[in-house]
């Protein structure tokens, strides 16, 4: 059985049909069988009949031609008797002798003799009639005529006597018949019903590893690689299949552990150096940070201005007083919101240090609405700008650069409006930095690292909309003019 | 499973098969008869009655511990033959043997010996055929029935007498006792002699004196199958209706008690009856037939086999073989009874 089992599924299919179907042969072989034996049977129950008809019959010519020699004399007629009663000796001789129970048999017997007696007198008779020997043969044309009566009636009643048997026969045989018609369903269906528990038992045994692999792999479909592997149960196609899927299943399983341990190792690796760069951030900041001590600073200075102011040079101590003031509100302001005054008064600052360093190159000038200085606005902002608008430009402009600072109203926004008349932005730049492309040189020396994107962003924030800052250049060395627009609210007093 | 089904499923084709074969052997079966070495054949006048039938049946049972069939030849055909024709019909048939109930006729005389000179031993049963070359008769003794039948009458004369005695004063008063035999027409059966002359020598033995009786023997006509009832039926239209009517045969016995009812003369008429019959047992019991004489009918068939198988075995046999006789009445009847049903 197992070795069948372990057999090609072809071959295991082709063979299970096979077998079912020289089943189903033989068992229609064996009805056929039965069926033609009886329908033999059927055919032979009056046979008997038949025969005894056949002989009847030839009895009768015998007789007739007898009687017609007898009147006529011809030698046809002669010829005709010799004929005939050679037949009929050949029919009764086969008639069986043998007594049994069966009164047929008996009769049949009595019949075989009398025909014999019968056939001896009618030779003598015919034989008398030859000779002429007339008073002789009337004689035994009369034993004759009367053993033909006698034997006619035995045929007769034997006829008889075989029908009523041969009738019985025939009912029994036909009751035979319909048992065996019962029979041969009942085991046509016995053999169906069989045969489809056999198909049926062979292909779920073929199909259930098939179904137990699909069920297996719909669960590593579903990510359980764990999901236990259908055992190989037989060595045919399907075994084949459950015995890949095994293999790819464990291939796949080793190959997603390696790529996982590999991607482990880079994250491992990226978060170091991630965790590199911000302890080295960390340090410049601490390093910054010790720099700018603000109290240190502070008190440097005002160490500076006083002695300055005790020198009497009133002038550096009013330089050193401002580059104070410009320090302190970069420390102070590190909250949030302050004054447009405020912011106004660091540029202010702002411009006089650098009019000192470039020994007063720029021109500065102030048109502001002193109803809107004490209004809030995000620190850092303005002095940013001013700081963009000196370095890119009017840097080079050697005395010539000028900057203004509007500050009005306009509808119900504040506008702060920086202009310069430096070398201008392209309109590129200007859309970059907008956008907040614009990649700004962060580690230049000569800004305190706080880059336009950043001012525009917060002022977005600040403000609830896009345009709160716009930048608008006239082109080539007209000048640009940057305008901030903070929102006129009524509790932005 | 599998295998459950598979062996299932063979086993109902084997089954099946088994079936058939069995239906097949059977039919076979069918077909196959116990076949014999001898075949005789029995020849009777009337193949149906009850008392040929039990003789057939005796003889039978007896020839087939010899492996050999007895025929009741007649039966079989939708014709009916007289004794001599079928006769003729088993000496053309060549059979091993005869047993025929014949009688004094020159034709049964004749078809004996054709028989005999053909080689067929014949046996004559109950009615026998001196003259011919038969080899033995089996038969009753006639003339111990007719005894029989005499003593019978003296009882139903003593009893005469007896209630006379109580009602008349007178011998001379006393009424004869009629007493009627009834007996074939055709004279062939020298047996009815036999009885006759045995019953009035056992009447005349017993000191009864001939005024108290007279003996008359009525000849009904047996010619044909319904005369012998019309014939008795006559006796009882007459005036003189006998007191006491002796039958010879079956059927007469049966006509007789029949007629005596519907002539409503139970009581008056006694019957002295032949052969023992399921009828004729049930009317003695109910009073309505005096007597009957009981013949065993099987020791009759037993008897014309054995002679017949003596014949082959020896060479010759005994020439007569008398079967036993018993009377029936109503005192013994219940006996009897008890015997058929243990026989049975």
């Amino acid at each position: 059985m197992n070795k069948f089992l372990n057999r090609s599924l072809q071959f295991k299919i082709i063979s299970v049909c096979i077998f079912a179907n020289i089943l189903i042969f033989m068992v229609n072989l064996f009805l056929l069988f039965g069926i033609n034996n009886m329908s033999k049977d059927m055919e032979l129950v009056y046979q008997d009949n038949r025969s005894l008809n056949q002989l009847s019959d030839a009895l009768t010519k015998v007789q007739d031609t007898m009687t017609i020699y007898l009147s006529s004399k011809t030698s046809e007629s002669l010829e005709d008797y010799y004929r005939e009663a050679q037949k009929y000796a050949d029919l009764t001789a086969n008639l069986n002798d043998t007594v049994t129970d069966l009164s047929f048999n008996r009769m049949e017997r009595n019949i075989k003799y009398m025909s014999q007696n019968y056939l001896e007198e009618v030779a003598q008779t015919i034989e008398a009639k030859r000779g002429r020997n007339v008073e002789k043969y009337r004689t035994y044309y009369e034993n004759s005529t009367r053993l033909y009566e006698d034997i006619d009636e035995y045929i007769t009643s034997l006829n008889l006597e075989l029908f009523v048997v041969n009738s019985e026969n025939y009912l029994e045989l036909f009751k035979a018949f319909r048992r065996f018609e019962i029979v041969a369903v009942v085991v046509m269906t016995l053999v169906m019903i069989g045969n489809v528990i056999i198909i049926t038992g062979f292909v779920k045994t073929m199909i259930m590893p098939l179904k137990n692999l699909a069920d297996s792999a719909d669960e590593v479909a579903n990510g359980n690689f764990d999901a236990s592997l259908p055992k190989e149960i037989y060595q045919d196609e399907v075994g084949i299949v459950i015995n890949a899927f095994s293999k790819m299943v464990v291939s796949i399983k080793d190959y997603i552990e390696k790529l996982k341990e590999s991607m482990e190792k880079e994250r491992y690796m990226q978060e170091k150096e991630l965790l590199m760069e911000s302890h080295l951030k960390d340090a410049q900041l601490k390093y910054l940070q010790a720099q700018i001590n603000p109290h240190f600073l502070f008190n440097t200075l005002n160490a500076g201005a006083q002695l300055a102011m005790m020198e009497g040079a009133d002038r550096t101590y009013q330089y050193v007083q401002t580059v104070a003031d410009f320090f302190r509100y970069n420390v102070q302001s590190q909250k949030r919101d302050v004054t447009i005054r405020d912011e106004v008064t660091l540029v202010d600052n702002y411009i006089q240090i650098l009019n000192v360093r470039f020994s007063g190159d720029i021109g500065y000038e102030k048109q502001v609405d002193e109803r809107l200085l004490d209004r809030v606005m995000p620190s850092m902002i303005l002095q940013p700008i001013v700081e963009n608008a000196v370095n890119h430009g009017i840097r080079e402009m050697a005395g010539e650069g000028k900057i203004i600072l509007k500050i009005y109203r306009e509808d119900k926004h504040i506008c702060i409006s920086i202009l310069d008349n430096g070398k201008g932005i392209s309109q590129e730049t200007i859309d970059q930095l907008l956008s907040g492309k614009f990649s700004h040189d962060s580690d230049s020396y000569d800004n305190n690292g706080i880059g336009m994107d950043n001012v525009i962003s917060r002022l977005r924030l600040f403000a609830g909309y896009e345009d709160a800052l716009d930048i608008i250049s006239r082109g080539e060395n007209k000048g640009c003019e940057v305008i901030v627009k903070l929102p006129m609210e009524e509790n932005n007093v | 499973m599998l295998i459950l089904t598979l062996v299932f499923v063979l086993v109902t084709i084997v089954t099946a098969s088994l079936f058939f074969g069995f239906y097949k052997a059977d039919r076979v079966k069918q077909a196959e008869a116990v076949s014999y070495d001898k075949y005789y054949v029995m020849i009777t006048d009337n193949y149906k009655s009850d008392f040929w039938q039990s003789v057939y049946k005796g003889a039978k049972e007896k020839a087939k511990e010899d492996n050999i069939y007895v025929d009741l030849l007649g039966e079989q055909f939708s014709k009916s033959y007289s004794i001599e024709e079928l006769m003729r019909i088993a000496i053309a048939s060549k059979v091993d043997g005869i047993i025929v109930y014949a009688n004094e006729t020159l034709e049964m005389s004749e078809c004996i010996n054709e028989a005999v000179s053909e080689g067929i031993p014949v046996v004559t049963l109950y009615g026998d055929c001196t003259k011919s070359d038969r080899i033995s008769f089996v038969g009753v003794g006639g003339y111990s029935i007719g005894r029989m039948y005499g003593g019978q009458i003296i009882d139903i004369i003593k009893e005469k007498r007896r209630e006379e005695l109580l009602e008349s004063e007178t011998i001379g008063e006393r009424n004869q006792v009629k007493i009627s035999v009834i007996v074939s027409a055709d004279t062939k059966d020298t047996g009815q002699n036999i009885v006759i002359s045995g019953l009035q020598d056992a009447i005349n033995q017993d000191n009864v004196t001939d005024s108290e009786f007279a003996v008359s023997i009525v000849a009904v006509d047996n010619s044909n199958s319904f005369s012998v009832e019309e014939s008795i039926r006559d006796i009882f239209l007459e005036e003189n209706i006998p007191d006491v009517i002796v039958c010879l045969n079956e059927l007469s016995t049966v006509c007789t008690y029949q007629a005596v009812v519907d002539f409503n003369m139970v009581g008056e008429v006694s019957i002295l009856g032949y052969y023992d019959s399921e009828t004729i047992v049930n009317a003695i019991e109910r009073g309505g037939i005096y007597s009957t004489i009981s013949i065993d009918t099987n020791q009759l068939g037993e008897y014309s086999v054995s002679a017949l198988s003596d014949f082959y075995e020896v060479g010759n046999t005994s020439e007569y073989y008398l079967a036993d006789v018993t009377l029936i009445n109503q005192d013994n009847v219940g006996n009897y009874r008890k015997e058929g049903e243990q026989d049975e």
